[in-house]
């Protein structure tokens, strides 16, 4: 690689360029050295009997397993299940969260009314009322996407709310001195003001909508990859296990990629 | 006269003070149409709180304030002001924030872009139309500031501490277009500085405020028999200067001291 790197150079690019090549190539470097060191500790130590292979199956029989759950389609028909059940939680989620969020935000009364509420409901962990869904709606996708939409509700409305209050105030009176009327004001300055941070919501929720998933579909459910996961462990196929856990993670991975693509492309202007 | 302001009196309530607390006191000052006045007085005087009265952002506890012979009620866009922190809207670009004034006088879209960009010509930005306002330094922001409060064309410009953020050569600079633009356009600008050198640069009447709470105790006419050359050099310049300083000088006192009383 050295010496590579070298003839290029040599072939005419100008120093600045090679050398900011190279800083890139180490930075990138350096962001996969964690994951190989990861990868390889985990093909080796169950390997080298330091854990019980049957409890930590060696990355190398995960991933294929993991090829085997692809081609029979297993695999394909979890993730489906899952993905539609974590999108609609998210998206009605978002749906209902932010114009609560505005409203409260907005409208100090309101604000008054319910934030004693809201206090409460924030500081319980949505996994504890996951029993309560299930009785109250039932094992089946109902109380599934409940739960999901409740957990991923907290963050976007939490940050709604700060969004709309934390707004400058000198834009508003600036605003206020052209003559804006609430409503075009509200329309004008609060809402594209409050952007950046209700989409800072929206990706912490887009987090949630693949943590609380997992812990939904481990009851009663009859495909999902939380189901694989528990289903393979009480059948004690364990690289299946491991399987749907590298599923699950690698598809929270790339959800919040996502997200904090499209956070960036909305907040370009807070950069001060 | 374009602006009366009457024995303008402001007090505010104070939470956890039994009185409250008097801003302004009795004030009264003409503003003539196309004149430009500097209002110039130590800190905490109430200078802005004067201000955001003509702007109509609040209303006065007593006295009156007259805009063409009628009273005050809410901001118009008759009047454009200037603040010292920009109050740019940090999501639209330069031309798009001139534009917003015009949206709000309802000026059709179409004349929107043509009018914001010959008013961003006018104080120098041209070429820089679709940056935002973290792009540029701060002196070109104060100037996207002026171009969005002149674009919707009002009678007159309240300029609160403008250019009081900016470095000394920015500030020079801006202060002799700020001449130019209003010798173009023939607005009455009010502008409000704690700088004595800017009050007398910029000011044909001085207006000198007391401190706490704020009146107005005199007002200076600033007469050169030329402006055109170095004016801050001009032998008359340090007369008017050491003439407001005088004034300023028992009023900055007094503040300090009030302050002192206040903290301890």
């Amino acid at each position: 690689m050295a010496s590579l790197s070298t003839g290029v150079t040599a072939a005419g690019l100008p120093a600045g360029v090679s050398a900011g090549l190279g800083r890139l190539a180490a930075t990138a470097g350096r962001r996969v050295a964690a994951l190989g060191v990861l990868a390889a500790l985990w093909e080796s130590l169950p390997r080298l009997r330091v854990v019980d292979p049957t409890f930590l199956t060696p990355l190398s029989e995960v991933l294929v397993a993991w090829w085997d759950l692809l081609l029979s389609g297993e695999l394909l028909e979890h993730t489906q299940a899952s993905l539609i059940r974590s999108l609609a939680g998210f998206a009605l989620a978002i749906v209902v969260a932010i114009p609560l969020g505005l409203l409260i935000g907005w409208y100090k009364p309101v604000a008054e009314l319910l934030d004693p509420v809201l206090e409460l409901f924030r500081n319980t962990a949505a996994l504890a009322l996951l029993p309560v869904f299930v009785l109250i709606l039932g094992l089946g996708e109902t109380s599934k996407i409940s739960i999901i939409l409740y957990a991923c509700a907290w963050p976007i409305l939490l940050n709604t709310v700060a969004g709309v209050k934390s707004v400058d105030p000198l834009l508003i009176k600036s605003a206020r001195s052209m003559g804006l009327r609430p409503v075009r004001l509200f329309q004008k300055v609060i809402l594209p003001a409050a952007v950046p941070t209700i989409f800072t919501g929206i990706r912490l929720a887009g987090a949630y909508s693949i943590l609380v998933l997992v812990a939904a579909e481990m009851v009663g459910a009859k495909a999902g990859l939380g189901y694989l996961i528990t289903y393979a462990q009480f059948n004690f196929r364990v690289p299946d296990m491991y399987a749907g856990i590298l599923t699950i993670s690698v598809l929270g991975l790339l959800f919040n990629q996502l997200l904090v693509r499209l956070e960036r492309r909305f907040s370009t202007w807070r950069t001060t | 006269m374009k602006i009366q302001i009457q024995g303008v009196g402001k007090e505010f309530r104070v939470r956890g003070a039994g009185r409250p607390f008097t801003a302004l006191d009795d004030v009264t000052l003409d503003v003539r149409a196309g004149e430009l006045l500097t209002l110039v007085g130590p800190s905490g005087c109430g200078k802005s709180t004067l201000l955001d009265l003509l702007a109509g952002l609040t209303e006065p506890t007593s006295g009156r304030i007259l805009l063409d012979g009628a009273p005050v009620d809410g901001p118009g866009l008759d009047r454009g002001i200037v603040f010292q922190q920009y109050a740019l809207f940090p999501w639209r670009t330069a031309l798009s924030n001139v534009e917003f004034g015009l949206a709000a006088k309802a000026v059709p879209r179409k004349e929107r872009a043509e009018r914001a960009r010959s008013y961003l010509d006018l104080v120098g930005l041209r070429g820089f139309e679709e940056r935002y306002p973290h792009e540029l330094s701060g002196g070109m922001r104060q100037r996207v500031a002026i171009a969005r409060s002149l674009a919707f064309d009002p009678d007159v410009l309240l300029m609160d501490e403008p250019f009081a953020a900016l470095d000394a050569q920015t500030r020079e600079s801006l202060q002799e277009e700020l001449l130019r633009i209003w010798e173009k356009t023939g607005k009455t600008i009010v502008f409000i500085t704690h700088g004595i050198d800017e009050a007398v640069y910029l000011g044909r009447r001085v207006a000198v405020m007391t401190s706490r709470p704020g009146r107005i105790k005199r007002v200076v006419d600033v007469e050169f028999d030329s402006r055109d050359g170095d004016l801050r050099a001009d032998a008359r310049f340090g007369e008017y200067r050491h003439q407001v300083w005088t004034l300023l000088r028992d009023e900055v006192a007094a503040a300090r001291t009030e302050e002192v009383v206040h903290v301890g």
